[in-house]
């Protein structure tokens, strides 16, 4: 282009220097014009260079909304089967801006008044001449009153959805589960021992599966609120656990709260008796100190004889016994009616230096392992001398979780392996720990036998459930009311483990401050109670785990039997 | 700048079309990438309600309400260990039905023949007759199909004719064996049978008895020396072609 306008402005002759001048003028305007024409080209080549690229790469209005993701706000609770027991969903939520509110106020705090009764026509006045930029009138609102109240059409009320944590099982686990504040961060229970991985973006969307079972716990806590209705109880806590990964089935503390309503629980329904409350669980305890001195030696096996007289004085106290023999009685026969003088002279042959480090080894000195963050301190003897060492022998003197109880347990038949209890579960993302060994495995093996002694013959035998070979062991303890024993008022509760040739799971239940009824003959003992209870749940449960009913299988009672006095007789009388 | 020809025209033309033609292709593919986005939105949004009427069912229906529903109407229970069974074999055991052996019941015999009629008087052959009914065929019938009483003689009736059919040849024997008076007698007594029953009836009458005589006029198929039971074939007869009508 500057080509011609470069010989346009070559060397002229003089006489054409009008026509030059003209010429030039002329070109320069062709220079302007196509200057301007450039300009003009230019920023049409821009303009459709950039509507070329937005239709290639740009946004257009399919991609505005962006596509919404299935995240929730806060992540999902669910059981081990995959159903669920926390989720959020959207709920409506009525709010009202005082400010922005153009209709006669009186008529509408009575329309409100009308449609929410739970305040009255003044109250809603007032919340409308407060002058306030927002409040609440209601959350999670029904569908048809939100509809109501639309139709009012006062621009001034706001209804909006919001996400709200609903539990649907209700009640069911929600010691468990726990509930959230009104934050949307959790409170309480796995809700505020995982608020971190709940609440996180990056790891919501994923879960978090319990070990809970929905159906083992419907049953334990059903079981156990008829048991706690019937006897009158204050409260009941339940466990069942899997002997050999310490998941926790099913875990229940009545009475219950209902975590879809948190303002409304109050704190003794809040209060989780199995990981919280501490109790002297009484003989329930008997069969560690048994396996402890089997271990260390000190008792050769069922068969070792003790002296037991009816009341045994030791260390300046009494020892009483409330099935007493006065007689020489072995060691199955000293667990089968749970002797608390035939314990006490094993806890005793054991020594307290032994009895500390076997607790320890358990687990038992320190608050239970567990994920939850609601977990008590056991609670143990402040002097720990030689007759604190056999009240703790029989289960007195030492507080534990029902929890711990029931690790105990799990540990005392996983072949002596202790797996800390937990409430996730154990599966491909969470393979099972190592455990560590307590025990030896005949140990283990050989408490088998005595265990379902106790059910067969012993104070257990309400516990038995036909053809899942229940072996455990009762405990009732007389409750501290005030810093004093009571001699009314007792704690029971009773240990099992099913199937006892093969141990699987543990059941611990107990129910605090029963009464007496009719049918238990005026008796608040745990064989009277409780026991029954066991045997209720778990020929519910057992089928769901998969235990094989079997009414011609037994343990290895030849290692007890002969050493019971009158079991022979009755075996030829059978 | 300046256009002399067409040529320019029509490469501009070209290109453009070419341009236009890119940016259609463009167009169209974000627009099918728009649908597309549509698509996965409602599929995400369809999930979502899936879920919610999923927790909605949930909480309807949870184990709380279904345990008091069961209380209050269903009352389920757990089976009880004796409710399992052990294997395919002790499942096959409950299915099988009750084989009770009938000790009491008779002896089937297998396919005992009729006796062949013996040469003598009626008596015997009346004994023979009776006992071809009585005996085997009848047991069988009675082991396998439990015929009422009531039907037993039209049963009978129905096998008689069979039997009947030989019976012809001893009835003209039984004059001979008890007087040689006439060789024409028992000649006749048989052609009266055969051909002419009614005029011989006298002479038969007056050698023999008169009963059989009878009923053979009743029914010439059927020419039983005794009563009753021709009549009952006939009927029965009768009956089954009325049935066939």
């Amino acid at each position: 282009m500057n080509a011609p306008t470069a010989a346009l402005v070559a060397p002229r002759p003089e006489r054409l220097r009008l026509v030059g001048q003209r010429r030039q003028i002329l070109s320069m305007m062709h220079q302007r014009l196509m200057l301007g024409m450039l300009l003009y080209a230019g920023i049409v080549a821009i303009i459709a260079l950039r509507l070329v690229y937005l239709a290639a790469f740009g946004v257009h209005s399919g991609e505005q909304a962006g596509i919404p993701t299935l995240i929730p706000d806060r992540g999902d609770i669910i059981d081990r089967d995959g159903e669920p027991l926390a989720r959020t969903i959207n709920a409506w939520s009525i709010a009202v801006h005082p400010d922005k509110v153009i209709g006669d106020k009186l008529a509408l705090a009575g329309r409100l008044a009308q449609l929410m009764p739970e305040h009255s026509e003044a109250d809603y006045f007032a919340m409308l001449k407060s002058g306030k930029s927002f409040i609440y009138l209601q959350r999670r609102a029904s569908p048809d009153l939100v509809q109501a109240v639309n139709a009012i059409g006062e621009p001034g009320i706001e209804i909006q959805r919001e996400p709200v944590r609903l539990y649907p099982q209700t009640t069911l686990a929600a010691h468990v589960i726990g509930f959230s504040n009104i934050d949307g961060h959790g409170a309480y229970g796995i809700e505020r021992a995982f608020d971190k991985q709940l609440s996180d973006p990056a790891t919501r969307g994923a879960p978090v599966q319990l070990s809970i079972s929905m159906k083992i716990q419907q049953a334990l806590e059903h079981e156990l609120s008829d048991a706690m209705t019937h006897f009158s109880a204050l409260g009941a806590a339940g466990v069942v656990m899997d002997v050999h990964t310490g998941e926790v089935l099913a875990m229940t503390s009545l009475p219950a709260m209902n975590p879809n309503a948190p303002g409304q629980v109050t704190p003794d329904q809040m209060f989780n008796r199995a990981t919280q409350g501490v109790y002297e669980l009484g003989s329930t305890f008997k069969p560690f100190t048994l396996a402890m001195a089997m271990d260390s030696g000190t008792v050769r096996g069922p068969g070792q004889m003790f002296n037991c007289p009816k009341v045994l004085p030791a260390y300046g106290h009494l020892v009483h016994d409330t099935h007493p023999f006065g007689r020489m009685c072995s060691v199955a026969e000293i667990m089968m009616e749970s002797s608390n003088i035939g314990m006490a002279q094993i806890a005793d042959q054991l020594g307290t230096a032994r009895q500390q480090a076997w607790l320890r080894k358990m687990g038992f000195l320190s608050p239970v392992a567990i994920e939850l963050k609601e977990r008590g301190r056991p609670l143990t003897p402040r002097s720990w001398g030689p007759f604190e060492t056999m009240t703790v022998g029989f289960g007195q003197g030492i507080a534990v979780a029902p929890l711990q109880l029931a690790m105990g347990y799990a540990t005392l038949f996983d072949g002596g392996v202790y797996h800390s209890p937990t409430i996730l579960k154990i599966g491909p993302n969470r393979p099972l720990a190592a455990g560590r060994r307590v025990f030896t495995a005949d140990t283990s093996y050989r408490m088998r036998s005595l265990l379902r002694l106790v059910v067969m013959r012993g104070t257990g035998r309400k516990a038995d459930a036909p053809g899942y070979r229940v072996g455990g062991k009762t405990g009732t303890a007389q409750k501290v009311i005030n810093g004093r024993y009571s001699q009314t008022v007792n704690i029971t509760s009773f240990a099992g483990v099913f199937p006892m040739d093969d141990p699987r799971y543990v059941i611990v239940v107990m129910l605090d401050a029963p009464h007496a009824t009719p049918e238990t003959y005026g008796f608040t003992t745990a064989g009277w109670n409780v026991a029954p209870v066991v045997s209720r749940t778990v020929s519910r449960i057992a089928p769901m785990l998969g235990v094989q009913p079997d009414l011609n299988r037994e343990p290895d009672m030849g290692e007890v039997l002969p050493y019971v006095q009158g079991a022979q007789q009755d075996t030829k009388k059978d | 700048m300046s256009v002399r020809s067409f040529h320019s025209v029509y490469m501009a033309g070209t290109v453009a079309a070419a341009a236009l033609g890119c940016y259609l292709v463009s167009l169209r593919v974000a627009s099918e990438r728009a649908a597309l986005e549509g698509v996965e939105t409602r599929i995400v949004q369809t999930q979502s309600d899936i879920r919610m009427l999923q927790t909605e069912i949930g909480t309807r229906g949870r184990l709380d309400q279904l345990e008091q529903w069961n209380a209050s109407a269903l009352s389920l229970s757990a089976p009880a260990a004796n409710q399992f069974v052990e294997d395919s074999f002790q499942l096959a055991k409950l299915a099988a039905p009750d084989h009770h052996l009938e000790v009491k019941a008779p002896v089937i015999m297998a396919s005992a023949p009729a006796p062949r009629p013996v040469l003598g008087n009626d008596q015997s052959d009346q004994t023979a007759a009776t006992a071809s009914e009585n005996s085997p065929q009848q047991l069988v019938h009675e082991a396998s199909l439990k015929i009422e009483p009531r039907e037993t003689p039209e049963a009978q009736a129905i096998v008689s004719p069979a039997a009947v059919k030989a019976k012809p040849a001893p009835k003209p024997l039984t004059p001979r064996a008890t007087p040689p008076k006439s060789k024409t007698e028992p000649a006749s007594a048989t052609r009266a049978t055969s051909k002419k029953p009614a005029p011989k009836l006298s002479i038969a009458s007056a050698h023999t008895e008169t009963k059989s005589i009878k009923l053979a006029e009743a029914d010439p198929l059927a020419p039983l020396p005794y009563g009753g039971k021709p009549h009952a074939a006939h009927s029965q007869q009768s009956r089954d072609s009325d049935r066939r009508k």
